[in-house]
């Protein structure tokens, strides 16, 4: 359908651009002798891992199955031989369940029946077994979204991508374009009868266009702003609702799906592939030339940066996933996962480290807030280590974590890191 | 490939910083100090170079003396002048520009001694900031409480000349105005030929033949500022225009509804540099929208309703005021979170 206008949200943040690799195609990246895969790809409890040292396994085949109502199935990306199974730091500060396959380069497949015509229990299982989690980055279990409490009207696919220097949406908005509309068809099957809605930030004409010719979808142009790709501001602005506090998209009859992950849910119901292998952006000033590589999950991340030219100098930070959500690591030696989305090398120019000084009660933290909350309460609070104050005065239970407050506070505060140990805290509490 | 830095995200941060805010405001009060130059002479610029040499001096100082420097002199020195943000100096720099060059003894102008500069700015920033903990802990806006220290301790020197603010005549006569303010000021020009206004408002939005304080007399320099800091978003627009405008028409209102009196009344005084520099200072205001609507309507009913009873300028005083009310606004009046509904709550405290 014919683009229209989204609405917005009276604050946010803009943040620079920087895709530089908006116009590269999607590569394939040579997958190495050695592949390491997570059991903690999703989001919650970790896969249990149902292969032993020693065993033969095929490309598609389940090492590891979900664990509880929150998990994910975790399936080999290469065919070979299971050489380990250990623990180990991942590189980000926590410690993980790695299982390493030799890879043998046969790519031998072991993929599950396509089933184009599933109905909607089917497609459900299908999104299950394919271990399909949510690719935006936090890596929710997509089978747990598609069965809701209340019923849901409207499919809001996110192809906003608001975070700087990552393009892997956009590449693939533009590149696969059917096979996410297709994907898209098939979460309104199993979520009963819905519309689809696409939100896409202004600054992805092409991929605007490709979305036009599609008459069961509405195709919405955002204001570029962040976080407009934050699930409850992307809800606002295509469908005007508002969620609730503390309740889910569901509860406001929408459903929220990446545009990855519908190109992945296409793939699991006509291929029977699983999710196996993602696009991922490689961007910053420390990377020799960006791209967009498609990687089989459990590659070294020193391989992804090889296949880009190799590492310029001056790097001091390294970021899985975008710019203002992202995680910084130790180090090139983890291995890529589900939710690994981009990989950024950011040289000292760009990242902006600057001393934190005293906090100046500007209140710019909470201008920018797009969840109306008061950052600067938050921080105060937990400084001095009330954390009930943090939540009271502050509504740090409400946040969404998306870092617009500690993006323009003039005083560098670490807002996002006191956020969170306010959360955790609260969080230990509410458990005892 | 040897530092990495692993810190919490977000990892790219505006290219902003304390300093170049400060930096910034302090641009804004440059054609107010250029204006200051022009209508009162040079002498204006050694006041505005001891407010504000003794505004940073005295911050410095404080800082020193708080971190103990005679332990370890050199590195508490450096680290004193690292962590100086230009907020004393801004300060320094309103103190100035709100207090008047020269005052009138029978009929005799005579040049404000450079003490009160000198003892306005220690005031401001040693009781008036530092106390509180620095920068962003202040309870109320230093340089106001520098210049009302020094309204109440020299009240002839500064009173002399600042009654350049238009009071409505039906609540105060002439007769008590002059009294007040203790010699011949425009205030008496204005009531002089029977309580009508003699000064135009282009006179008092240019500044020309208005005797008063440095920075507050000419409005097309505030504006200037004022546009300056809403354009590089220092401050919100639209706060001193609420704050403006409640004030004059409050004055309209006082006034017996007599429209004449509206211009005038926003246009005199310190009423436009208060609310475009004093009243928007960060710490001291509110930080939800609402409280702030509150904050700016509340200081422009004050501003207009103190006038008419007391007859002097009275801008700096209900900043002031209006700064002690900050901290009970942000706290009582709660910001609503984004998808907030009032039901749910209700259920909550049935339940």
């Amino acid at each position: 359908m014919k683009k229209i206008k989204g609405f917005y949200f009276p604050r946010g943040v803009h943040v620079p651009g920087r895709k530089a690799s908006a116009n590269k195609p999607i590569e394939d990246c040579p997958t190495p002798e050695l592949v390491s895969l997570s059991m903690s790809m999703a989001l919650g409890k970790p896969a249990t891992p149902v292969v032993a040292v020693g065993d033969k396994v095929k490309v598609g085949q389940v090492i590891g199955t979900a664990d509880g109502m929150i998990s994910g199935n975790v399936h080999s990306s290469v065919s070979g031989e299971v050489l380990a199974i250990s623990s180990h730091p991942n590189g980000t500060g926590g410690v993980e369940t790695y299982v390493d396959v030799k890879n043998d380069g046969l790519y031998e497949t072991d993929y599950m029946p396509p089933v184009p015509n599933a109905g909607r229990e089917e497609l459900i299982k299908r999104a299950l077994d394919a271990g399909i989690v949510g690719m935006g980055g936090a890596g929710f279990p997509t089978a747990d979204k598609l069965a809701p409490r209340t019923p849901v009207d409207t499919l809001v696919i996110n192809g906003a991508e608001c975070e700087p220097y990552l393009t892997c949406d956009h590449r693939l908005m533009v590149e696969h374009t059917d096979e996410i509309v297709r994907g898209a068809r098939y979460f309104e099957k199993a979520l009963g009868r819905t519309n689809i809605v696409i939100g896409l930030e202004s600054n992805k004409p092409d991929a605007i266009e490709a979305f036009e010719k599609y008459d069961d979808v509405k195709v919405v142009e955002l204001k570029k702003q962040y976080p407009m790709g934050g699930e409850k501001q992307l809800i606002y602005c295509t469908t005007k609702r508002k969620v609730p506090i503390g309740k889910l998209p569901a509860d406001a009859g929408c459903d929220v799906q990446n545009v990855a992950t519908c190109y992945a849910m296409c793939e699991a119901v006509e291929l029977g592939k699983p999710l196996i292998e993602r696009v991922m952006t490689v961007a910053g000033n420390g990377v020799h030339e960006p791209k967009n590589l498609r990687v089989r999950f459990g590659t070294p991340l020193i391989a992804v940066v090889t296949q880009c030219g190799g590492v310029e100098e001056g790097v001091v930070k390294l970021i899985s996933g975008g710019p203002m959500m992202g995680f910084a690591m130790v180090g090139l030696s983890s291995p890529t996962k589900k939710t690994t989305g981009g990989l950024l090398l950011l040289t000292a120019d760009e990242t902006d480290e600057e001393r934190v000084t005293h906090c100046l009660s500007c209140g710019k933290c909470a201008d920018v807030c797009p969840m109306k909350l008061m950052p600067m309460n938050t921080v105060f609070y937990t400084k001095a280590g009330d954390y009930e104050g943090a939540a009271k005065m502050g509504g740090v239970m409400n946040c969404i974590e998306c870092g617009a407050c500690a993006y323009v506070c003039p005083a560098k505060q670490p807002i996002v890191q006191n956020i969170r140990l306010a959360k955790a805290e609260l969080r230990k509490r509410m458990v005892k | 490939m040897k530092d990495i830095i692993v810190s919490a995200s977000p990892h790219i941060r505006a290219k902003t910083s304390t300093k170049r805010i400060m930096i910034d405001v302090c641009i804004a009060l440059l054609p107010c100090v250029v204006a200051s130059v022009i209508f009162f002479g040079w002498y204006s610029l050694a006041i505005v170079a001891v407010s504000v040499l003794s505004a940073s001096a005295t911050e410095v100082v404080y800082a020193l003396v708080y971190r103990k420097c005679w332990k370890d002199f050199k590195p508490t020195m450096k680290r004193v002048i690292r962590d100086f943000d230009f907020t004393s100096v801004v300060s320094g720099l309103i103190l100035a520009l709100i207090i008047p060059t020269s005052y009138n003894v029978k009929g005799e102008m005579l040049l404000l001694p450079l003490y009160l500069p000198a003892i306005g700015s220690v005031f401001a920033i040693a009781l008036g900031k530092m106390v509180y903990g620095g920068t962003g802990r202040n309870l109320v806006n230093p340089a106001a409480s520098g210049r009302i220290v020094l309204f109440i301790s020299f009240t002839a020197m500064l009173t002399a000349c600042v009654g350049t603010c238009v009071v409505s005549p039906i609540f105060a006569p002439e007769a008590d105005v002059t009294e007040i303010l203790s010699g011949a000021t425009p205030l008496t020009a204005l009531f002089a030929s029977g309580g009508g206004l003699t000064l135009s408002p282009l006179d008092l939005f240019i500044g020309t033949g208005v005797d008063g304080s440095m920075g507050e007399t000419c409005k097309i320099a505030i504006l200037l500022g004022f546009a300056y800091l809403a354009i590089r978003k220092v401050i919100k627009w639209y706060y001193p225009l609420i704050y403006i405008g409640v004030a004059g028409v409050f004055a309209v209102m006082l006034a017996g509804f007599d429209f004449s009196y509206f211009l005038p009344s926003i246009l005199s005084g310190g009423l436009l540099f208060g609310a475009v520099f004093m009243a928007t200072d960060y710490s001291t205001s509110p930080k939800s929208t609402l409280a702030n609507v509150i904050y700016y309507v509340c200081l422009g009913l004050l501003n207009s309703g103190l006038r008419v009873l007391t007859g002097i300028e009275v801008t700096s005083f209900c900043i002031l005021l209006m700064n002690c009310f900050t901290p009970l606004l942000d706290r009582y009046i709660p910001r609503r979170p984004f998808g907030y509904t009032r039901d749910k709550k209700k259920k909550e405290v049935k339940a």
